[in-house]
């Protein structure tokens, strides 16, 4: 341990000392978002003005291709976008509002289990939940074979509604995390001097949910672009229902013959500009005003108590919330995973362990998910830590322009679907001189591991945002006084206060990565299929149950690994850092 | 306050160092875990004597022939294994620099707007003894090969909803059949443009086809995004009977027994083809010569015909000799057609799109 910190101390000495690697920390940050992100994002999105430059026409510069997007169904896609996003951001703030403030401020039992079971929603890839539905209530699907009729609610659900459905599911977590923080930190002087006037409890709170607007407006910034991007319900409720929307137009271009890069690489710009009005939309709202609400005086809040009816009810909402966003896709994609591959219909007697059995013996089907938890495992541990840092960036108290640059780089990342990675990539790291001075990155597990690690910076920072705006530096600037190593003053005082979150953070971007799909069937190496290339490749094939099997395995393997990374950090990490962040 | 930025300095100096230092260290750990690519990264393609052979392949059979053509002939062949889709638009976006060497795929059509570009070989042809379907596919300037025949779309159904069915493609719009007819969207499935091109052809001309499709669509049509979709909207009863590639319907067949199959007058035959990438380096053109050579040979034909025996396996061979797997109809008794790649791969995004704006939605 000696040995270590003066080890760091010696590191942090040399890179202080002013011209050395100190001055070279920001740049290198900046040199590796420009190689990750803005390169290859940015030559994706030069195609559409210039499809020339990447071989993919013969314009040099060109508006023709925005033309082409926003007219037919591009546009049409585009149109439902928006509307499906906003709605969704509008809702998901709304119930993870709710969510936060039985678990933040009331006595509500099992608040720990709410907060771990908002953190499995964060987790469950979109396309397991949607499809999930699908078996339930499809035609012929469990629900009827239960004596349960669907056509009604089918109707309804496969379409619009069923794709704000799920991905709302998949919003109130990110929502949740964004207003939780707020929430949790507000002092109750404000409640209090609004009951001291008069206010009732209503009225009380209508005052009190403004100063929260930060954190709402911030929540609905994070699930916009986050939904706008989704590409699991695209694929699944939203193609099945002919309900176009941008990421499947986008990936339509792309994936029909011939390929229309520079449409989708216009498309990908009516996206970015999407997000970009929504942050418009969220500066502009809070312009002009203070929420500094937080400060060393700030009394710590309340929880309301909740009495006998109250207390029904709001475990009962609470049991609705997670049993619709949890329990009911995964028991619909259990029971479909033990159909026999052989049955026309679904009755007790055609259920079969023989899927898990297929799955389990082929070893070209567990390889790909060695593969892709290897690629996650790296990925993910990366981008936690490139996210503490940017988090450290984006909440400093006299964050720079740089730093508003930086959010909105990333939050516009959010925003673009995978597939723009992908072919970006291939544009920009597959070019012939990079070949001739001796580079090979395309076709390799580097480029796809690198590109994976661009598509979850942005999220894994926009997780540890709030977090890290809550660390409060004065106990690491104590440690530094008092001669502690830069690193010693970090990990002991600021890890400690992050752990939680960092651990989630990883868990989230692992998953993320374990199931993604559109950069890894543009940039997988030859001979090595990853998880979703193999699960897609099954339904494709119309192996559904087995595709199905295969994807509750992979899932059963993913929460595995959640509960030994949780399991670890309980039995390896001080009691403190344990405290630290857990609901009370 | 002077310390603090300091500090915060110098956390972003050790960071982004390490963080850069990880991604390399990292990868490169990934990479020697990984085992197959380390030759991607280390070979290059252009100055080693022995380079690994890249298939591209969307054949269901593809693994076990790969493995086969690698244990007989030792050449070293990696294979990227996708839907038709995904590995069209992989070559689109390496067009300044390809890095593939095969393409094995099914359908003409793509083959031919490639050879257009300049995308494919010119001027191979196995030596081999082609049956009389073979020589109807086979391009004139030999730029890709034929390797098996499957038929773009013809209809199966199930036998309890559809006890009579439709012997012809235009007694799809007979009112008894309303809204039992389901297919797949050219936008999203490979194999259905040349379907609804073949349709068109049989038809007269495209609008002819708009207006057969127009009134399917009023007659309660059905569209799916892809086979796996579609069939399972068979089994589940959503729909009764649909339109999709021959080589799925007998698969699935197999699996269902309740299940059967019409061949229509005029349907459409779809060839896998392989095709070679001009701008291989010597020895992989020449690798992949011999690919497609094994492929047409009887040990390559076995492969084909049990490597996926519930799909892909389940084609008519293109070789004088070769017979297609037990049950399989003789193709002489389907009446098909062969339409010009040429004339209909360049109208796919046109038809496509119509076929969105009109029909999907």
């Amino acid at each position: 341990m000696v040995i270590a910190d003066r080890l760091s101390a010696r590191l942090i000495g040399a890179v202080t000392r002013p011209g050395r690697l100190g001055a070279l920390g920001g740049p290198a940050l900046w040199a590796l978002f420009f190689l990750i992100l803005l390169v290859p994002i940015g030559l994706f999105l030069l195609v559409a003005v210039s499809p020339a430059i990447v071989g993919q026409g013969h314009a040099w510069l060109t508006f023709a291709n925005f033309a082409t997007a926003l007219q037919g169904q591009t546009l049409q896609g585009l149109v439902d976008s928006l509307v499906v996003s906003t709605t969704t951001a509008v809702i998901s703030v709304a119930i993870a509002l709710g969510l936060a403030w039985l678990v933040q401020r009331t006595t509500i039992p099992g608040r720990g289990l709410w907060t771990l079971l908002v953190w499995v929603v964060l987790l469950t890839p979109s396309f397991l939940i949607s499809l999930g539905w699908e078996r339930l209530l499809e035609p012929d699907g469990i629900l009827v074979h239960l004596g349960v009729p669907t056509t009604g609610i089918a109707n309804v659900f496969f379409g619009p509604v069923g794709v704000v459905f799920v991905l709302t599911t998949k919003g109130v977590p990110f929502a949740y995390f964004a207003i939780s923080a707020a929430l949790g930190a507000l002092g109750r002087e404000f409640e209090d001097a609004a009951r001291t006037h008069g206010a009732g409890r209503w009225a009380a709170l209508r005052m009190v949910l403004p100063i929260l607007a930060p954190a709402f407006w911030s929540a609905l910034a994070i699930v916009f672009a986050e939904t706008i991007s989704d590409f699991g319900v695209a694929t699944t409720i939203a193609a099945t229902a002919n309900f176009p929307i941008a990421t499947q137009t986008l990936f339509n271009a792309v994936d029909n013959f011939p390929a229309n890069f520079p449409v989708a690489a216009a498309v990908g710009w009516l996206l970015v500009g999407s997000v970009g009005l929504a942050l418009v939309a969220q500066s502009r709202a809070l312009r002009g005003r203070s929420y500094q609400v937080l400060s060393g005086r700030t009394r710590p809040s309340v929880r309301v108590r909740l009495g006998g009816r109250s207390r029904v009810l709001a475990l009962a909402a609470m049991g609705v919330f997670f049993g619709l966003s949890l329990g009911v896709p995964f028991a619909g994609a259990l029971s479909a995973s033990l159909v026999k591959p052989t049955a026309s219909t679904i009755t007790w007697h055609s259920l079969t362990l023989a899927n898990y059995a297929t799955v389990l013996h082929h070893p070209t089907v567990l390889g790909p998910l060695g593969l892709s938890a290897a690629l996650a495992c790296v990925a993910a541990t990366v981008a936690v830590v490139v996210g503490v840092i940017v988090a450290r960036t984006l909440t400093r108290r006299r964050a720079g322009p740089s730093a508003r640059v930086l959010d909105l780089l990333l939050l516009a990342t959010v925003g673009l679907p995978g597939i723009v990675l992908g072919a970006g990539y291939i544009f920009a790291y597959n070019l012939p001189w990079l070949n001739d001075i001796g580079i090979h990155l395309y076709g390799t597990l580097i480029l796809l591991d690198m590109a994976y690690l661009a598509n979850t910076v942005p999220s894994t920072t926009r997780l540890l945002v709030g977090p890290m705006a809550q660390v409060q530096f004065g106990l690491h600037d104590a440690a530094r006084v008092h001669g502690s190593g830069g690193l010693r003053a970090w990990r002991t005082t600021v890890v400690p206060l992050l752990s939680r979150s960092l651990l989630w953070a990883w868990l989230f971007g692992f998953t993320g990565i374990l199931f993604e799909l559109p950069i890894s069937q543009l940039l997988y190496p030859p001979g090595q299929e990853t998880l979703a290339v193999a699960i897609n490749a099954a339904f494709a094939n119309y192996s559904y149950a087995p595709g199905t099997t295969l994807m509750v395995v992979s899932v059963g393997f993913a929460v595995i690994v959640v509960g030994v990374v949780l399991l670890v950090f309980r039995i390896g990490a001080p009691r403190g850092w344990q405290r630290v962040g857990s609901a009370r | 306050m002077r310390q603090a930025i300091r500090t915060h300095r110098t956390l972003f100096g050790v960071a982004g160092t390490l963080t850069a230092a990880a991604i390399a260290v990292s990868a490169l750990a990934t990479v020697s875990h990984s085992g197959g690519t380390d030759r991607a990264i280390l070979t290059s393609r252009a100055h080693a004597a022995k380079v690994p052979l890249i298939v591209y392949s969307a054949q269901g059979y593809d693994m076990n022939v790969v493995k086969a053509f690698q244990h007989a002939t030792g050449i070293p062949t990696e294979l990227v294994c996708d839907s038709t889709g995904p590995l069209l638009a992989r070559i689109s976006a390496q067009r300044n620099n390809p890095q593939w060497g095969l393409l094995w795929v099914d359908g003409n059509q793509p083959f031919a707007a490639l050879d257009r570009q300049g995308l494919m070989l010119r001027g191979f042809e196995p030596s081999v003894r082609w049956n009389a379907t073979a020589d109807k596919v086979i391009p004139t300037d030999k730029s890709f090969v034929p390797t098996g025949i499957t038929i773009a779309a013809t209809l199966i159904y199930n036998r309890k909803k559809v006890a009579d069915p439709p012997t012809d493609f235009r007694q799809l719009l007979l009112p008894k059949y309303r809204g039992l007819l389901g297919m797949n969207n050219p936008s999203i499935s490979g194999p259905t443009y040349p379907y609804v091109s073949g349709l068109m052809a049989y038809l007269g001309s495209v609008t002819q086809g708009e207006r057969f499709l127009l009134r399917l669509k009023a007659n309660g049509l059905h569209i799916f995004p892809t086979n796996g979709n579609t069939l399972h909207a068979l089994q589940i009863g959503q729909i009764g009977m649909a339109t999709i590639q021959s080589s799925a319907i007998i698969g699935a067949i197999e699996q269902n027994p309740g299940w059967g199959i019409s061949f229509f007058k005029g349907v459409t035959l779809l060839p896998g083809n392989i095709g070679i990438d001009p701008k291989a380096p010597a020895a992989e053109v020449a690798e992949a010569k011999r690919f497609a050579e094994y492929v047409l040979s009887p040990a390559g034909q076995h492969q084909m015909l049990i490597g996926d025996p519930h799909g892909d396996s389940n084609f008519w061979p293109v070789l004088q000799g070769e017979s297609p797997r037990p049950g399989m109809p003789p193709l002489s008794s389907v009446p098909y057609q062969v339409t010009n790649p040429y004339l209909w791969g360049p109208r796919e995004s046109t038809i496509n799109s119509w076929f969105t704006t009109h029909i999907v939605q």
